[in-house]
């Protein structure tokens, strides 16, 4: 088991930003077709669809080349043979665009299979990543990786690859046919759709480059436009000389910029390859070469016309498939985002999970640095027992929030060890460690869902009135009442906002609910006056009888009968006691103390 | 639609030029597949006629020559008029959401501006140029090319005309549902935006609650409505679709059965029919390709009209001659009724706050105290009565000269992703080392940025996540100093302080709200911060209930001698009770 341990922390800080991520992973392109696995299927029709449709596409074209060759060929107008070509050209034409439509439905569905599947794994990803990836990419990068990274993909899996493979096959088709009546202008037309190819190729050389820095601009502004909207009443109060907005305006400055870059580079053979994409060039090559070889005797009107016709149509079907092209690049770019992703290593998981046989908390030489310099915690070592209190103190920045989300491991310690009921956490499955806490963090968190079910997350399988129990435990019952639809109001949207204080004891109430055998509680009062200070904790009180309680807290006064008192300082563990041992050491603790009652009777 | 971008667009020139060149563009491409009629009617003989197809076959050049100079102009013109376009949307949507009240930051148009702001503004550029041009293309050559048939054989260009309307009605169908699934599918993708970035944020409170594996209950169900509304749209989209594509079929078949028909019966010759079917050809693929650009105009359109929809919502008013100077710092409340929508927050607050004095504003939690600091710095609008400030309605002041002399620590402390000297010089952004260094003792700060290895130069995380509660709220603190404004509100600046460091912080408020020039109004419970006020203000229920010096408040028996005994009680309190008697 030991050798689990030393694993995940590492993960965190390593933060490869998307264009780097995007670069390294694209030599692989296999990361694209991992994704796909689920709709494998689906596109293999999609694109023999497609190829058909391809094929059955080319029928009218040679239907009316065959006409004119008919026509000119001899002189007797063959009516039988004239109508069999139409009905040829009809039908092909007919199945040409049924075919196409299908294989593109196809790829839709696949598509919307995809899409689904691929951020249900992201969510569950998530769910099992050290918490510090969140704090390091921010909440951006998620909400990009689960909706533009995706959509990129879109045109990959429900355009492109149909469009390659049709053009692939339209391509087959139509110069085995042009080959079969003249190779050499056969030999030309190819010439003009190579040298379009060549252009487009150079066009694109830097394609990966430029694509990573314009997708990275596309993050930041993305970034700047959710903390600028979050941080509003800052950014209103604060940043009346436009401050804030420049971040914003440098990340679009950088957008242009990267864009004009790439523009700018590629002006020449972005336009030599439009050029020769062009029918218009094709036609005119054609009709020259044709007409030069006409006179020279060498090609005959008649042989002339299929290539008017369809080499005519020819950079109609490679063109979607080249501009797929650049569509599969995108894709593949954002394929490898997301499998960056899906592939950061989570959190270990046991595999053989223990059961903790009751619930005491032992602290053993614990430590953990955010940033491997640091120590945030530094080898603290304590026993919380079943039914007592254990209350944390020590000046802010100490590391009391930090100790207190190693328990759950939301970070994983670097040093030591944590036990719950004589089992390390790393040994317990983490649905079982993360069901026997109650939680209440400092910062209130409140998602955007009703009242209920904010409170009900603490517990999903409690009944309302259950739920209606617990906001009157955390007095916060006449508070909902009032809200205009009640329990069913939608919290953070319109009219369902909440005052500090009220937002705290929701989160009470969550933790009230949740029943859980140890409690962890930071700064859980924190916000709340007097009043609702006194009458809030007297319902933690009944809520933490006979668990193991953990407290946080600045006002010393609320812990003062706490069963241990640790205090940190500098994550170290300065002293431990009770209240009165405390005082009389003279040390941190009574200082603190000191403080308080002073300020509070001045 | 063309209307709507119109509005939008920066820099119409650039529209309008571009429009033309793709239209001039198509026309040409259609005149030049004509040129084939004369050159074909002199080549195709048994003896090719090169004589008479000579001027022909040099206008053709000309034409392909002047073809090529337009397209080589036309690309970097669109891209120009794309980049313009995605810039300046970007730019206008953020500068005007700047103007909006606080009321409309909720979570929901949080998302819809992101997205507004990311997708939709690099959509419309990108779609307007990509999609603009083919579109026009696609109308224009086949018009073209009937006007070239017509010149042939009326009748069948009597055959393609008739299949343009019936197409245009088909197609117009087709694109109405698909505009309908695209507002569909785009709600429930910004659905899964906005609970993506909730997924970030309240990561740890979903894991605490064992949702972390799966996500909350509604992002599943924003995913699954995703993919049924995608499937929906897919499933409704398939008649109108399929009947487009008859359409254009039927004419194809059509025009080569007629075509076929007038040669064998003799009225058209060979060498026309052929031209007909070579141009019927050309007629129709584009014509085919419409269904496809007709799905993503339609997107762009929706884009259009979200981001125009951020774009009409109403500003606060703006007073049309706005006072731009304010001469003394006073704070009144005259009768101020304020609700969030629902049961008022405010009921017919009056109160005054002379300048240069303190207040103290206290009540039990949701009493409205925040309330009261957000109408003043005017995040609000009043529902009825007056806030002033320096004796002038807030209405009628120029929004950033208010704030200019405004000073706030919120009670939900918001920092930027950046350093924490950047946090700082958001207040002011010319701020001397000097008086940076003084607002961070002032606020206890010092002792943070000594300890932190980077400094000054720490950066603070979304939010300000990488600091601890304390740190945070002291850099928040030291924000509000150092912009030195007449005009101080605190909401409760020391919840997440030690007693040391509270004790410190509340001196040093206490030291700026001892400077003569400067209004101060603090929402704390502690008892030295309330007695040190000039005035105390207490709040319950939205209402004012008393207000007065506060020596003279802790002898009544109201709620403030309440709240004060209240506190003293607390001071009692310990949450081991319960289990002392148990054990
Ligand atoms: N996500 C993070 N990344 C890097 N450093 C962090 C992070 N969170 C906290 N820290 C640092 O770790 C130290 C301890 O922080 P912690 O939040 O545990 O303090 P605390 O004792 O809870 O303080 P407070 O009473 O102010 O809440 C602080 O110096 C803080 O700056
Ligand atoms: N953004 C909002 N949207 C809707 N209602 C709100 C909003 N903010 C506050 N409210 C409601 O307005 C009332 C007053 O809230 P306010 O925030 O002013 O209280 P407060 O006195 O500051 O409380 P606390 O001490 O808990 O911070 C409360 O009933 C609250 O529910
Ligand atoms: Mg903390
Ligand atoms: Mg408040």
């Amino acid at each position: 088991m030991g050798n689990n341990h030393a694993h995940s922390h590492h993960e965190t800080d390593v933060t490869p930003d998307i264009s780097e991520g995007g670069k390294e992973h694209l030599a692989k392109s296999d990361a694209l077709w991992r994704l796909l696995r689920p709709v494998r299927i689906k596109l293999l029709f999609c694109a023999i669809l497609s190829a058909l449709g391809a094929a059955a596409g080319f029928a009218p074209y040679i239907a009316v080349a065959e006409i004119a060759r008919n026509m000119l060929g001899s002189q007797e107008v063959d009516g039988n043979t004239i109508w069999m070509w139409v009905i040829i050209g009809a039908i092909g034409a007919c199945l040409r665009l049924l075919l196409v439509f299908a294989s593109s439905r196809l790829g839709h569905y696949a598509d919307a299979e995809l899409l689904h599947d691929v951020r249900v794994r992201i969510v569950s990803k998530l769910g099992v990543l050290p918490l510090g990836w969140f704090r390091d990419s921010g909440s951006g990068a998620i909400k990009k990786r689960m909706t533009n990274d995706l959509e990129e993909m879109h045109q990959l899996i429900a355009h492109a690859l149909g469009e390659l493979v049709g053009a692939g096959v339209a391509m087959i088709v139509g110069f085995t046919y042009l080959l079969m009546i003249d190779w050499q202008m056969s030999l030309i037309t190819m010439a003009v759709l190579l040298v379009m190819v060549v252009c487009y190729r150079i066009a694109m050389r830097s394609v990966t480059t430029h694509m990573s820095r314009l997708l990275a601009a596309e993050g930041r502004i993305s970034a700047a436009s959710v903390e600028y909207a979050d941080g509003i009443s800052v950014v209103k109060t604060f940043g009346t000389g436009g401050r804030i907005m420049q971040r914003f305006a440098a990340a679009v400055k950088e957008h242009t910029h990267a864009m004009l870059d790439w523009v700018t580079e590629t002006k020449y053979s972005s336009a030599a390859s439009r050029l020769f994409s062009s029918e218009m060039t094709v036609l005119g090559v054609v009709m020259i070469a044709g007409l030069a070889l006409v006179a020279a005797d060498k090609l005959t009107m008649a042989n002339l016309l299929p290539f008017l016709i369809i080499g005519v149509g020819l950079p109609t079907s490679i063109m979607p498939a080249i501009q797929g092209g650049q569509g599969i690049r995108k894709g593949r770019v954002a394929a490898s985002n997301i499998e960056e992703l899906l592939n950061r290593t989570a959190l270990m998981e046991p595999d053989q999970p223990k059961k903790p046989v009751g619930h005491k908390v032992e602290l053993d030489q614990v430590s953990f640095s955010y940033d491997g310099v640091a120590q945030a915690v530094d080898e603290v070592s304590a026993v919380c027992n079943p039914g007592t209190v254990t209350a944390l103190v020590g000046p802010s920045g100490a590391g009391k929030t930090t100790l207190a989300s190693l328990l759950p491991r939301f970070y994983e310690v670097t040093g030591g060890s944590i036990r719950i009921g004589e089992v390390d956490v790393r040994d317990m499955s983490s649905d079982r460690l993360l069901s026997s806490m109650s939680l209440v963090f400092q910062d209130v968190v409140l998602l955007r869902d009703t009242v209920t079910e904010n409170i009900r997350i603490g517990r999903p399988q409690a009944s309302e009135e259950e739920v209606r129990e617990a906001a009157k435990a955390a007095h916060i019952h006449h508070v909902i009442e009032a809200l205009p639809e009640g329990y069913n109001t939608v919290l953070g949207s319109g009219s369902g906002g909440l005052s500090g204080g009220e937002k705290q004891r929701l989160t009470i109430a969550r933790a009230i609910l949740s029943k859980a055998p140890i409690v962890l509680l930071d700064e859980a009062t924190a916000s709340l006056d007097p009043d609702g200070e006194t009458a809030v904790q007297a319902a933690l009180a009944e809520l933490s009888a006979g668990k193991t309680v953990i407290v946080i807290a600045h006002r010393l006064h609320t812990i003062r009968n706490a069963d241990q008192i640790l205090v940190l300082d500098q994550g170290k563990l300065a002293e431990k006691g009770t209240h009165n041992e405390l005082l009389a050491r003279k040390g941190l603790y009574s200082r603190m103390w000191a403080a308080q009652q002073k300020g509070e009777s001045e | 639609m063309i209307r709507k971008l119109y509005r939008l667009w920066p820099d119409h020139g650039i529209l309008l030029r571009l429009g033309a060149l793709h239209a001039i563009l198509a026309v040409l491409q259609g005149l030049l597949l004509g040129l084939l009629v004369p050159i074909l009617r002199a080549l195709l003989q048994i003896e090719p006629d090169f004589q008479a197809a000579a001027p022909w076959l040099i206008a053709g050049t000309i034409g392909l020559i002047a073809y090529w100079i337009l397209t080589i102009i036309a690309t970097p013109v669109g891209f120009s008029a794309s980049m313009d376009l995605a810039a300046g949307l970007r730019h206008h949507l953020m500068n005007y959401v700047s103007t909006l009240p606080l009321g409309w930051f909720t979570d929901t148009n949080k998302a819809r501006l992101a997205r507004a702001v990311t997708a939709d503004s690099g959509n419309v550029a990108h779609l307007a140029v990509v999609i603009g041009a083919p579109a026009i293309v696609s109308m224009l050559v086949p018009l073209t090319i009937i006007g070239v048939v017509w010149l042939i054989d009326w009748r069948v260009a009597l055959v393609f005309l008739v299949i343009i309307p019936i197409a245009l009605i088909t197609l117009r169908r087709a694109g109405r549902i698909a505009s309908e699934s695209d507002i569909e599918l785009e709600e429930a993708a910004a659905e899964i935006a906005g609970r993506a970035i909730e997924l970030g944020q309240a990561q740890t409170v979903l894991r605490a609650a064992g949702q972390g594996r799966s996500g909350s209950a509604r992002m599943r169900e924003a995913l699954d409505e995703h993919r049924a509304s995608y499937r929906r749209g897919l499933r409704r989209s398939m008649i109108p679709d399929l009947t487009y594509t008859a359409v254009v079929l039927g004419g194809f078949v059509g025009i080569l059965a007629l075509t076929v028909q007038q040669l064998l019966s003799g009225s058209l010759t060979f060498t026309d029919t052929l031209v007909v079917l070579v141009l019927a050809v050309r007629f129709l693929e584009p014509l085919g390709n419409l269904i496809e650009l007709i799905g993503a105009l339609r997107a762009m359109e929706n884009a259009v009209v979200r981001i125009q929809s951020i774009l009409d919502t109403p500003t606060l008013p703006m007073a049309v001659n706005a006072s731009n100077a304010l001469n003394q710092a006073s704070i009144e409340f005259e009768d101020v009724t304020f609700s969030y929508g629902g049961t008022p927050a405010l009921r017919n607050v009056s109160f005054q706050c002379r300048p240069g004095s303190t207040t103290a504003l206290v009540g039990p939690s949701g009493s409205g105290k925040t309330t009261v600091i957000r109408l003043i710095a005017r995040f609000f609008d009043t529902d009825t009565g007056n806030v002033r400030v320096g004796g002038i309605d807030v209405r009628k002041l120029d929004p950033a000269v208010l704030l200019n002399d405004i000073a706030i620590v919120f009670q939900e402390v918001y920092l930027f992703d950046s350093t924490i000297e950047e946090n700082l010089r958001l207040a002011r952004p010319d701020a001397s080392r000097e008086q940076l260094e003084r607002a961070a003792c002032a606020a206890r700060l010092d002792e943070v940025i000594e300890r932190l290895p980077e400094g000054w130069n720490t950066r603070v995380g979304e939010g300000g996540s990488r600091l601890s509660g304390g740190e945070r709220q002291r850099v928040s603190i030291a924000r509000a100093f150092l912009k030195q404004s007449r005009i101080v509100l605190i909401d409760e600046a020391a919840s997440a302080l030690d007693p040391e460091n509270e004790r410190a912080v509340s001196e040093a408020i206490g030291r700026l709200a001892r400077d003569r020039g400067r209004t101060v109004i603090v929402i704390a419970h502690r008892p030295a911060t309330l007695a040190a006020a000039d005035q105390v203000i207490a709040l319950e229920a939205g209402k004012v209930a008393e207000a007065g010096r506060p020596m003279e408040l802790r002898q009544t028996n109201g709620i403030f001698a309440r709240l004060y005994s209240q506190y003293e009680r607390a001071r009692n309190w310990h949450i081991a009770r319960h289990s002392d008697q148990n054990t």
